[in-house]
């Protein structure tokens, strides 16, 4: 990215980052890596659509806000600890308001034999120590800006392990509620996650806000899985409408372990959300299923990058997209099997509707094979509701919107039929016929 | 090495006999002679001057030297393409001649010099009597100028224009004038840009309203003098409700330089037109180390700008050490059809990065796209493609079928499509495998008796067969035979 003379005020916002003072400042390790990634961030701008793993997003509105470098309030904002309540999700919980750590509404107490679940926070002011390797990454690629900035001005996050063996049967739920500070702020967190060998874990990650407001979030989320490890992974995304989330998780499998994820898109005024998983060890199997319905100027960018790199792997990823009014859907969901990783069986299966003039779905599903013992398959559409089944609805006494609305959510049904939490099933149904226009 | 002529022999193909196989093992890169022939030639370089005289060598009119200059001065501002999957040295565009003729240039077929037919002859394009027998007219071009058009007689009693680009910009200025660099303008991409500035001949094709091109259009690239390039240019024009079918084929001497082929082919179908547009492209590939070949950078582009026209392009991709290329419908008329089936095949340590566009503006407008891959040995081969269902696109369709094969364990293959939808009326669909060779079919076939050579070509011809289907006969023979030779060794 070229240097301009006059800063954008995205970048110039960031001038007093560097004498920030965050949790953990002060120790040299942290400190040298904080600065650098920051360094790192300016000279390299926000990426742009030349950039191709930003080709359909573009970043020139965002570049021009400046936001806030932290929410001095953020302690203080009154939330209803109802609306954290997601049914069928009872165990330990972590609650952070504006990026930043809320004791108060999380529920840490009692928690079962093998967890260990903290704040960032907590652990950077007590024991950095550990999570130094974690956290002195640098990010080169081109498209990574935002995990660069992440890695400079992170404070705070989650810390969860689980010991070897340990089975943690009550899903843990992480919550990142946004609420209106003093204008439009930025907020950064950090989640290092270990699942030990043999141990199983079920993950439930909420974002939701209590009022309307602008903010910009930014969530790097490291997850390690062991040999043998499981672990099951719910995202539902019900960010402020104006606001802006940009994830980047990559997640690591060791021999044997399974990983699913199950995602529900549905706030956000610009979203993006990266995943790269490696299946690192031999019959490691990932599941992914992802379904993001969009309304108004939405923009949601899923990108999906699946590596299978040992013997016998297997990844199986459906994801559904639904566009209407003026909103922009992007996907890409990219296979890459690497020379020997012999025995792979990969799938990618992408359907999107795209129920408006306005609107606009753009689609990349990708493979990238080095192997040739494997089996690897893609399929993406996209189309319109079926005109015969709206009539056959209709001709039942069906009104259009209600028609077009129960259409939609069968269509998207496929993506949650695996999630194994029956109530949680169904409340993600009802978010989503909720936000249907 | 002798050679066989490759016009069509269905019996010997269809039965071949364990010598002829043997035969075939011991053919390496067939076309890889080089004729002794005296060129005219540039020095190396590339300049406003070289451009100039380029252009005064040829004979052209002002209006067509202004034409390159732009393009050459534009070119001067692009920045060399980064390759998104391609491994690939800078290239010295300084060490190139920019044109290279045979000496004692032919007034007519029957003064061509019986080398340069004999040329041909080896490569099995019939460009003299056999011609009337196979019963294609054919224009050929060695190294920079077009040798010699057959039948020419023929295609303008129906009022086709079949001749080479020099010719056409000599005699038929208006209408190139009208239609060149209409469809990729001088600026599209680095190469084409080059190619503008550069270009030295090609095909020139225009099939006036409601004609059907009584017999197939064929013309052979052959570039023969070492450090040249070849920078050819096609220009096919279809009026309403015309209808040509084109073949092209290319072929190149063995050589350790890499040496760079960059053409620009322009398609224009008029309301109701029809153009078929076929390749079976063989340049030299390099060899088993990558040393050498073919550094193929082709723009490719049809415009179906009349209401239910159909441009469909078809291509068996086997030579070339780097092919760049990705033929394209501009899908404007309502109705209009784009079609792509592909065969590319790549081996040693061959790189591939093919494919297509698929632009819907139109209404009603539908495309297909067929693309099968094949790699072996330590070679790339990818897939990129995009289809773009613009806003007007009304009720338009699109269905893409990508598969790959894999042969070894040290290839690579790889997917790329794209696809952009702006019309909530449109449906576009893709699939894409990859697998290889299954183990089930090979020993079912061992077990009869068929060696391996054989099981392999019969399945990879098989894996094949939907594209070659939409090749005219001769060109499937050939280029059945030249996948079974370009797999060589790839088993085992």
């Amino acid at each position: 990215m070229s240097q301009s003379p006059v800063p954008l005020p995205f970048i110039d916002g960031l001038r007093d980052a560097a004498n920030l003072r965050l949790p953990g400042s002060g120790r040299a390790w942290l400190d040298t890596a904080r600065r650098e990634n920051l360094e790192a961030f300016v000279a390299g701008g926000l990426p742009d659509t030349r950039a191709e793993a930003w080709k359909y997003t573009a970043l020139r509105a965002l570049g021009q806000r400046r936001f806030a470098l932290g929410d001095p309030a953020a302690t203080a904002h009154s939330i209803d600890p109802h609306t954290l309540i997601l049914p069928g999700v009872e165990g330990p919980r972590l609650v952070f308001v504006n990026g930043v750590f809320r004791a108060d509404l999380s529920r840490l107490e009692a928690l079962p034999a093998g967890l260990s679940l903290q704040p960032l926070s907590q652990v950077l002011e007590q024991d950095p120590e550990p999570l130094r390797f974690a956290l002195s990454r640098h990010y080169r690629e081109a498209g990574d800006a935002f995990a660069r900035l992440n890695a400079a001005l992170a404070g705070d996050g989650v810390v969860l392990r689980v010991a070897a063996g340990a089975r943690i049967n009550k899903p843990v739920q992480i919550c990142f509620v946004g609420a209106p500070a003093q204008g439009d702020l930025a907020w950064h967190v950090r989640n290092v996650i270990e699942v030990g060998e043999g141990a199983k874990l079920g993950l439930v990650e909420h974002h939701l806000y209590n009022t309307p407001h602008k903010h910009l979030g930014t969530l790097v989320s490291d997850i390690v899985l062991q040999n043998d490890a499981s672990l099951q992974h719910v995202l539902l995304q019900n960010a402020a409408e104006e606001s802006t989330l940009i994830r980047h998780g990559s997640l690591h499998l060791g021999a044997r372990s399974q990983a699913a994820l199950h995602v529900l898109e549905l706030g956000g005024a610009l979203v993006r959300h990266d995943l790269h998983a490696e299946l690192h060890g031999d019959e490691a199997r990932l599941d992914t299923r992802g379904v993001f319905v969009l309304r108004g100027r939405q923009h949601v960018d899923t990108q999906l990058s699946i590596r299978h790199q040992a013997l016998n792997t297997a990844s199986e990823s459906i994801w559904r997209g639904v566009a209407d009014e003026r909103s922009r859907g992007v996907f890409r969901g990219a296979i890459v099997v690497a020379e020997g990783a012999d025995g792979t069986d990969a799938s990618l299966n992408n359907k999107n509707l795209l129920l408006s003039a306005l609107a606009e779905i753009d689609t990349k599903p990708e493979l990238e094979i080095y192997a040739d013992e494997v089996k690897a398959a893609h399929g993406a559409t996209i189309g319109q509701l079926d005109e015969r089944a709206l009539f056959y609805l209709r001709s039942r006494g069906l009104p259009q919107a209600e028609a077009r609305a129960l259409l939609t959510t069968a269509f998207c049904r496929a993506v949650f039929a695996s999630l194994p939490n029956e109530t949680l099933r169904d409340h993600f149904s009802e978010a989503l016929l909720a936000h249907l226009p | 090495m002798t050679i066989e002529s490759t016009t069509v022999d269905t019996d010997s193909t269809a039965l071949r006999d364990n010598a002829e196989v043997a035969a075939a093992l011991g053919r390496r890169y067939e076309a890889g002679f080089v004729t002794e022939i005296e060129t005219d030639s540039l020095p190396p370089g590339l300049s406003e001057d070289i451009v100039r005289q380029l252009s005064a060598l040829k004979g052209e009119p002002e209006w067509m030297t202004e034409w390159r200059l732009k393009a050459y001065r534009h070119w001067l501002t692009m920045p060399t393409p980064h390759w998104a999957k391609l491994n690939i040295g800078p290239i010295d565009f300084q060490a190139i001649s920019y044109y290279a003729s045979p000496k004692n240039r032919p007034k007519s077929l029957d003064e061509v010099d019986p080398k340069l037919l004999e040329a041909y002859d080896k490569l099995g394009v019939p460009l003299h009597e056999r011609a009337k027998l196979a019963g294609v007219a054919v224009d050929a071009v060695f190294d920079s100028v077009s040798v010699g058009t057959t039948f020419r007689k023929e295609l303008a009693e129906v009022g086709v224009i079949f001749c080479s680009m020099s010719e056409a910009i000599r005699e038929h200025p208006e209408l190139v004038q009208k239609y060149l660099g209409s469809v990729v303008p001088v600026g599209d991409n680095y190469f084409a840009a080059l190619n503008s500035a550069v270009f030295s001949d090609g095909s020139f094709v225009f099939i006036p309203k409601g004609v059907r091109c009584p017999m197939e259009l064929s013309t052979y690239f052959r570039i023969n003098a070492g450090h040249t390039g070849q920078f050819e240019r096609t220009l096919i024009i279809a009026e309403e409700g015309a209808y040509v079918s084109y073949l092209e084929g290319c072929t190149a001497p063995m050589r350790d330089e890499n040496q760079l082929h960059a053409a620009v082919v322009e398609l224009v179908a008029l309301e109701k037109a029809n153009i078929k547009y076929s390749t079976v492209q063989n340049w030299y590939p390099g060899d088993e180390e990558g040393r050498g070949g073919i550094f193929n950078f082709v723009t490719k582009r049809g415009d179906c700008r009349g209401d239910d026209s159909k441009i469909s392009w078809t291509q068996v991709e086997t030579g070339s050490a780097i092919t760049w290329k990705y033929p394209s419908c501009v899908l404007r008329g309502d109705r209009s059809v784009g079609e792509f089936y592909s065969v590319a095949l790549t081996h040693h340590r061959q790189q591939a990065d093919t494919g297509t566009k698929m632009i819907h503006i139109g209404k009603g407008t539908k495309s297909k796209i067929v693309s099968k891959g094949i790699s072996a040995g330590r070679s790339s081969n990818s897939y990129r493609g995009l289809v773009k269902m613009e806003k007007g696109a009304e009720g338009a369709r699109n269905y893409t079928q990508c598969d790959s094969l894999l042969i070894g364990k040290r290839c690579g293959a790889h997917t790329f499509p794209y696809m952009e939808v702006k019309n909530p009326s449109a449906t576009v669909e893709h699939e894409a495998t990859t697998s290889k060779i299954s183990d089930d079919q090979l020993f079912y076939c061992l077990s009869r008796g068929i060696s391996e050579e054989d099981a392999v070509s019969m399945i990879v011809d098989g894996f094949c067969k939907q594209v070659f289907r939409e090749l005219p006969m001769e060109f499937a023979v050939e280029a059945k035979k030249l996948l079974e030779i370009s797999l060589e060794g790839a088993v085992g």
